[in-house]
């Protein structure tokens, strides 16, 4: 039931390489539909072309949502969860039949939930705020995918025992594995909020509950819909630290400290769902500051901390290797040729200067106010879990096809290309979301030019050219994400066969050499960067101010 | 080292200098943070109220109708319009698919807004000055708005609200003297009417029964599918509707019927009874009418003439 890797050493359950390609293979198809509903819906907002119908369009944008933000990334976080806490600890799978039962449920969840969304039953969006209401099928569909999800979070945990009593790992779990526990705690909380939110509202849709109060239901519902993006983070930051690993033969310069952050995200992610609820009735001021500084600072210090913790474990590594003069030379003779490299340096970027600034910013109470249901919130998803998570996840899938499916990457030429355009693709889409979200264009809305009302509105001239830019962005990253699929499922599929180390078309680097004992900075040229993105949110930050500053009075 | 366990006595190692100070920027950064929400909240002039009243979905109803029956001084498409005084409370509400009313406001002065739903949440954006909250059923948030700047403002909905959403969007007009009535046509807006006198229906004429219909369908909220201008993408346009045959569905099976005044009374008080094909997507809900309502809107629903 073993084999043992000829690349890595390690020892893999066989049981267990056979969950995580399934996973895997449902995470891909998830994403393929997220993304050609994406397409469809970005081609709609594009006025000049408004290719669906406001049926269609609402329809696809709940479709493109539970598809993207839940399907895909769940189901390749579970196929990470097993990796990391079986594969990475030489150990077995606790249960495989229970990891069966597990992936039947999400399975059955995600083709219940889409089909009555597509059936037309369900055009209540991802958040479906009561008192809209779906089919009965449809929350059902995600309560079977959660419970799907939290049995799998639960054979994680008893992996890790398993590995435990049989000293797999000694001490100290690894770095990664530590960090995927972190995301296993956190998912633990937000899958038991879902359920806290979805069964009552399950009951209600049966007729069975006579009502769901709409804050309440607002305020539980972000305690899954936001927590859960903090299960991603925890899942990203930790393959950012493997990728360092394998690229380089990087670590983390210092293990406690980045171990205390990831302990952070734990403590205080929960609360910090609040800031869903900055212009809502209902809570007051000081619940609003309280929960979203506080307690979100703290959270968002995690990844200040792990957004010197990751880069500077590259220059680290990079400085050991002898590339050490002047302050970037470690970044230049990086490498860029290995796409699971590039997509992790790609996606700290996006994720910190597009999804980071904006993220803060837009969650401070008086500034929530100029971009609340603006089309700038998705944008700072956008630029948190789609070029953060998403790159990453697609990144480290490049490692995933030769170690766990045991294939060459077919098209490697392209591989090599398509972090940069997908990241490129989304950096145009986002920043031209944001842009236009300051300028006050509404999210999840059909037509901007309000045909049908009693009245019209227009918005800066300036709208045009964003929108313009947002359908560029769109359709290339539309087609950087074709790419990667076709990629995978030709490797997985078609692919040549992995005999051994000579077939690996991705290095995995030894262990840098230990430093030899030195002065001053560790890493300086990641304190420089730190520097820079300061000054990027500085400028944000004081930008969204003085706009607030100009509006009417409230209070 | 992440795959591997870590290097012995990583518990015990050294920070580094630059990760320390780094660390330390970032923790200063959101203390400051913190600080400066709270100092915004005494300097500052833009902070969401902490004043919610608990209602319900009909006394919020009530209390909005009510409200713009006294105030009403006008009404611009099919919306109602009032002209509140500084310093007093406002009533907006907020429906599947409309925001009413629209509000005349002065320049640098208070207005208390009460805002709440009739049906589902929605989010009240006001553009182009791009202040956004949101609204919900049950829930009367108040909110004291002094407009800075004159000019015309609208109300977009950014909360999705049902397959109308894109029609739902209100208007605020905000002048600095009288005169600035006319750039909006609202001169002869400027104070409100006597106070809807209660006719008797015996001694009115059709045209002032048609006329009693015009506000029905003003306050009542039909305008915010039923169109006067022929259009008709969310419910059948008025505009020659009276006398002409229509296709509609009853229990799943076409029919033709002729659009007359029993027609049009089953209509209200029963809308999903007969569907007008084409518009199954969009059910009517029952709305609270007198028969004598009922009957006005018939009137006016008459002189819609093609």
């Amino acid at each position: 039931m073993f084999r043992i890797c000829d690349i890595t050493g390690f020892k893999v359950d066989l049981s267990s390489e056979k969950l995580i390609r399934y996973n895997a293979v449902f995470a891909v198809v998830s994403l393929l539909l997220a993304v050609v509903a994406a397409l469809l819906l970005v081609l709609t907002r594009y006025q000049p072309i408004h290719l669906l119908g406001a049926e269609w369009y609402y329809r696809l944008v709940t479709f493109h949502g539970l598809n993207a933000l839940i399907f895909w990334i769940i189901f390749f976080e579970i196929a990470g969860l097993y990796f990391g806490s079986t594969v990475v600890l030489n150990t077995r799978f606790c249960s495989p039949k229970a990891g069966w039962v597990a992936f039947i449920l999400m399975a059955s969840g995600l083709v219940m939930s889409n089909v009555i969304i597509l059936m037309g039953k369900a055009d209540v969006m991802l958040t479906s705020y009561t008192p809209l209401k779906a089919h009965p099928l449809y929350y059902l569909g995600i309560i079977l995918f959660a419970v799907g999800a939290l049995i799998a979070v639960a054979l994680f945990f008893g992996n890790l025992m398993i590995a435990r009593r049989e000293n797999a790992y000694g001490d100290s779990l690894p770095l990664f594995t530590y960090g995927l526990m972190t995301a296993a705690i956190i998912a633990v909380i937000t899958l038991a909020t879902g359920a806290l939110i979805y069964i009552p509202t399950f009951l209600w849709s049966l007729g069975l509950v006579e009502n769901v109060d709409p804050a309440m239901y607002k305020l539980i519902w972000w305690g899954l819909g936001h927590s859960s993006q903090q299960i991603n983070v925890a899942a990203m930051v930790s393959i950012w630290y493997m990728v360092s690993f394998l690229a380089v033969g990087g670590t983390s310069i210092n293990e406690k400290v980045s171990r205390s952050a990831f302990v952070l995200y734990i403590l205080f992610i929960c609360l910090a769902s609040a800031h869903h609820l900055l212009t809502d009735p209902g809570v007051s001021s000081a619940w609003k500051v309280w929960n979203t500084s506080y307690a979100m600072y703290l959270a968002v210090l995690a990844s200040m901390i792990h957004a010197f913790a990751v880069p500077s474990s590259f220059e680290s590594a990079q400085r050991r290797w002898g590339y050490n003069k002047g302050l970037f030379e470690w970044l230049s003779k990086a490498p860029w040729g290995n796409p699971a490299f590039s997509s992790v340096i790609l996606a700290i970027i996006g994720f910190g200067f597009i999804g980071g600034t904006t993220g803060v910013v837009f969650g401070m109470e008086q500034t929530n106010i100029i971009v609340h249901n603006t089309i700038a919130i998705p944008g700072h998803f956008k630029g948190t879990v789609v070029i953060g998570t998403t790159l990453t996840f697609m990144g480290i899938t490049y490692y995933l096809i030769p170690l766990i499916f045991r294939r060459k990457i077919v098209g490697f030429k392209w591989a090599k290309v398509q972090p940069w355009l997908f990241f490129i693709g989304i950096a145009l889409l986002s920043i031209s979301m944001i842009v236009l979200g300051q300028l006050g264009v509404p999210r999840r809305h059909w037509d901007s030019t309000f045909s049908g009302g009693p009245f019209t509105h227009n918005f800066n001239p300036a709208v045009d050219f964003f929108w313009a830019l947002m359908m560029l962005g769109g359709v290339i990253a539309f087609t950087a994400t074709i790419i990667w699929i076709l990629i995978v499922v030709f490797s997985v599929f078609l692919g040549p066969k992995v005999n051994g180390p000579q077939d690996m078309q991705l290095t995995i680097s030894p262990l840098a050499p230990p430093a030899k004992s030195h002065k001053g900075f560790e890493a300086p040229g990641t304190l420089i960067l730190t520097f820079v993105f300061l000054l990027v949110f500085l400028a944000i930050f004081f930008l969204n101010w003085k706009w607030l500053a100009a509006t009417w009075y409230v209070k | 080292m992440s795959l591997l366990k870590p290097e012995e006595g990583w518990y015990y190692k050294k920070v580094s200098k630059d990760e320390k100070m780094w660390m330390l920027i970032a923790l200063v950064l959101c203390i400051m943070m913190f600080i400066w929400m709270v100092l915004w909240h005494v300097y500052g002039k833009q902070n969401p109220s902490s004043l919610t009243y608990r209602t319900s979905t009909t006394e919020f109803g009530k209390l909005s109708s009510a409200y713009i029956k006294q105030n009403m001084v006008g009404s611009d498409n099919g919306v109602p319009v009032v002209r509140p005084q500084p310093n007093t409370d406002v009533f907006l509400l907020a429906e599947m698919w409309r925001w009413s009313p629209v509000m005349i406001l002065q320049k640098d002065q208070a207005y208390k807004m009460h805002i709440s739903s009739r049906d589902v949440v929605h989010g009240l954006s006001i553009q182009p000055v791009n202040m956004n909250f949101q609204v919900y059923p049950g829930y009367d948030y108040v909110l004291e708005f002094k407009p800075t700047e004159a000019g015309e403002y609208k109300i977009v909905c950014n909360e999705f609200c049902g397959i109308g959403h894109h029609t739902m969007i209100g208007k605020i007009v905000v002048i600095e003297k009288d005169e600035d009535l006319k750039l909006y046509g609202y001169e002869n807006f400027k104070k409100a009417p006597d106070p809807v006198a209660t006719f008797k229906k015996e001694a009115m004429s059709e045209t002032e029964m048609a006329l009693q219909g015009e506000q029905v369908y003003t306050l009542k909220g039909c305008a915010a599918c039923h169109k006067i201008d022929g259009t008709s993408q969310l419910a059948p346009s008025w505009k020659g509707l009276f006398g002409k045959d229509e296709k509609v569905l009853v229990d799943g099976k076409e029919i033709m019927v002729s659009v007359d005044e029993s027609y049009i009374i089953e209509s209200i008080k029963d809308p999903t009874k007969k569907v007008t094909v084409g518009f199954e997507k969009t059910p009517m809900p029952v709305f609270p009418l007198t028969d004598e309502e009922i009957d006005f809107l018939v009137a006016y629903i008459k002189t819609l003439k093609n």
